[in-house]
């Protein structure tokens, strides 16, 4: 039984539909990755699933039962666009917030002192919130997302506006969580994360699921057509080789597009022929670039 | 439920930490303290002492003079009778001339033992020299007044004496003829007035249904105005999106709408207490007892009255302020959007208070079963004419059920607009989603 299952939802908002019948199943301790451009209904897709909107069609299965109120309190939402109450202080509205959760008082007090520790800001437990920094407004309303221990949690652009350290204290804290065997959905434009972070993804485009499945698989299905290289001195002449499409130089060596990785031995040894090489790669596809070449051409 | 009293006393909590609320609740009693113990407080710059003016004549011999002299024995005699007279009369000797004697006079107020003098003129029609007062002082009107109810009294006993009528017939004739009006109830109704009401009583009421309906008013409008803002700051800041996901709706806004509610019964109980206090002391129960204003006479089953239309109007006012305000994404325009309700509530208003004088016209009828009316215009029948039983429990039907439908569209509006983000939806938009939802 998967904690969190969604069966062809679909959504239609006048004559747009939103969401045109994603499917998809994340298991315990996994964090599942919600890909696509601006305005692809993946929030659509998050808020579906957190009950704040109905599909028109379709089924949304918690452990294999249907969306009901009692389920709310195992879910965690951590919402795009910020929101907490500017003028109450911290702990007050993220006691509050674990209140209206079901847990009790003291519970919720341990877990949050928990939390903040772990963020190493402790002595924001009687802020008000305004009076804090945007990053560490983003802490607190992370702690506000999980704060009541749940299930289920759902980061809509998780690490969005974070300088990298804070970036990776975030990161570490929803490791820990997938360590624990909280189940999650993902959503971000930073490619990275996912690669880091997701064994499964979604990406979509204009309502529609264009892929979809096991990270690792999907990139294999997609042909390695990237080569870096690197030499002692310049190479002349890589244009010329059957098989490459386009040549950048850059600090470090050059970056090559080719057709097939048969051209990649071609460039070996022509660069081997002028001068010492140093480095040679064929890159697997970054996510980066499948979602590029997914979505860029579709939108062509 | 305990959802319900989590959001209730959050709400409730966050009231009472904010600055600005606990400053306003205590210059409203400050005010409040002030207006009770305004009569008193009158009193005390009345009462300060009753001003005597010292006004100078000359104890002239011959022509109008001597007329003048006599008149001003005369009222010398008047004011030295009187328990506290607020003129006296001082005189100076004749120095032969009219100028002379003005000069006298003059010298007389730079040395400050007159504030003023008389000189007299022919005698009138009415058997009296002219009299002229001249002061240094614009519009002297205390001094001039009371120099004229003497004269007055002088030429009175005057011509009494001539017809020579007795001190009996004097006295008929000065007693004044009075007539009494009361107010009373053919029937038993709602009103107060079941034994008849004296004029006095009548003005208590008067006063007292103002006091309530003004109170009604104004609690009704800013907790009403309360919710929307704190509703539309919630949505604004987007916590609403993680309220919604940890607890109902239909929970979330009632609990906020009752917090409010204590919150309003807080400040309206504080109030009360503060006026109560003030007036039970004793130099205000004194001043009110000189204005012929008794706080015991107020009739006990007015004040029940007056706190179940409190409740009821507030409750409905309150669904609508709560509707509205998760209408709207951003408190800037939150204003404009409260408007209707705001116009509707003041409508009520109006009709009670421009009808206080005369609260029985067929306007104030149909409007006491309005139900956005009815709290404030049924409180003005119940207050001051004794309208039957059954009609104020129909206005009050009338108006539970009202809650109930505008509760139930209230909270359908609020569980599709809490969500509803950018321009302000039409009308069809949001009849359109809210069909979508289930409460």
């Amino acid at each position: 039984m998967k904690p969190l299952k969604i069966e062809q939802i679909y959504k239609q908002y006048g004559d747009k539909t939103a969401v045109n019948g994603i499917s998809l199943e994340v298991g315990e301790g996994e964090i599942y990755g919600l890909l696509g451009a601006n305005g692809a209904g993946k929030t659509t897709t998050m808020r579906m699933v957190l009950g704040l909107i109905f599909p028109d069609g379709g089924q949304i299965l918690y452990n294999g039962k249907p969306y009901s109120h009692n389920q709310l309190q195992m879910l965690g939402y951590l919402p795009e666009e910020r929101g907490m109450y500017p003028r109450v202080r911290v702990s007050d509205q993220l006691l509050y917030l674990a209140k209206l959760r079901g847990m009790s008082k003291r519970d919720a007090d341990q877990s949050l002192k928990y939390w903040l520790e772990k963020f190493g800001v402790p002595e924001y437990y009687n802020k008000k919130l305004e009076e804090l920094s945007k990053g560490n407004q983003q802490k607190i309303q992370f702690i506000a997302s999980v704060i009541h221990k749940p299930k289920i949690v759902i980061l809509d652009e998780a690490f969005s506006g974070l300088d990298p350290v804070n970036v990776e204290l975030l990161k570490a804290a929803v490791k820990e969580l997938r360590e624990e065997g909280t189940t999650m959905l993902f959503s971000t434009h930073r490619m990275e994360h996912v690669e880091e972070l997701c064994r499964n993804i979604t990406i979509m485009h204009r309502s529609n699921a264009v892929l979809q499945g096991n990270l690792k698989e999907l990139k294999g299905q997609y042909p390695r057509e990237r080569v870096m290289l690197g030499t002692e001195r310049t190479v002349k002449g890589l244009e010329t080789l059957e098989g490459v499409t386009h040549v950048q130089r850059n600090e470090s060596g050059y970056e090559i597009r080719i057709e097939n990785e048969a051209a990649g031995g071609l460039i070996l040894r022509h660069a081997m022929e002028q001068t010492e090489v140093r480095r040679f790669e064929i890159m697997e596809p970054t996510l980066n670039e499948i979602f590029i070449k997914l979505v860029g051409e579709n939108h062509e | 439920m305990s959802n319900f009293w989590t959001v209730v006393s959050f709400t409730v909590r966050n009231k009472f930490r904010t600055k600005s609320f606990l400053i306003t609740t205590l210059i409203f009693a400050i005010l409040i303290s002030v207006g009770a113990n305004l009569p008193y407080l009158i009193s005390l710059f009345n009462n300060d002492g009753v001003k005597t003016a010292s006004i100078g004549y000359i104890v002239a011999e011959t022509g109008n003079g001597a007329e003048g002299a006599k008149l001003a024995e005369q009222l010398k005699a008047y004011y030295t009778q009187q328990e506290q007279p607020n003129v006296v009369l001082v005189d100076f000797a004749d120095t032969g001339t009219d100028a002379g004697n003005e000069q006298a006079l003059k010298q007389g107020i730079i040395d400050q033992k007159i504030k003023g003098y008389l000189t007299f003129g022919d005698v009138q029609a009415n058997g009296l020299p002219a009299v002229t007062y001249k002061s240094e002082k614009l519009l002297d009107e205390s001094t001039t007044r009371s120099l004229q109810g003497a004269l007055q009294n002088i030429r009175t006993e005057m011509i009494f004496k001539e017809a020579g009528l007795s001190e009996e017939q004097k006295v008929q004739l000065f007693a004044p003829v009075s007539i009494e009006t009361m107010q009373i109830a053919a029937e038993a109704g709602a009103g107060s007035n079941a034994d008849g009401l004296s004029p006095e009583q009548q003005a208590v009421n008067m006063g007292l249904v103002s006091i309530i309906v003004i109170m009604l008013f104004f609690v009704i409008m800013v907790t009403g105005q309360l919710i929307a803002t704190e509703i539309t700051s919630e949505k604004g800041s987007r916590v609403m999106e993680i309220l919604i996901t940890s607890v109902s709706p239909l929970t979330q806004m009632f609990g906020k709408v009752f917090g409010m509610f204590l919150i309003g019964l807080f400040q309206l109980v504080l109030y009360g207490a503060v006026m109560i206090l003030n007036l039970s002391m004793p130099q205000n129960k004194d001043a009110f007892m000189n204005w012929n204003i008794h706080f015991d006479q107020i009739d006990p089953s007015l004040i029940v009255y007056a706190v179940i239309y409190y409740l009821a109007g507030y409750f409905l006012y309150a669904m609508l302020y709560a509707a509205i305000g998760s209408i709207v994404s951003r408190t800037e325009d939150l204003a404009q959007a409260v408007m209707p309700i705001t116009i509707l509530s003041l409508a009520g208003f109006y009709i009670s208070t421009f009808s206080i004088s005369n609260p029985d016209t067929l306007l104030v009828k149909i409007a006491s079963y309005v139900p956005f009316f009815s709290p404030f215009v049924m409180m003005l029948r119940i207050g001051l004419t004794n309208p039957p039983v059954w009609q104020v429990l129909l206005s009050l039907g009338i108006l539970f059920v009202s809650i109930y439908i505008f509760g139930w569209l209230g909270a359908k509006i609020y569980r599709t607009g809490v969500l509803m983000y950018g321009k302000r939806p039409t009308f069809k938009e949001l009849r359109k989603a809210m069909r979508a939802y289930k409460i």
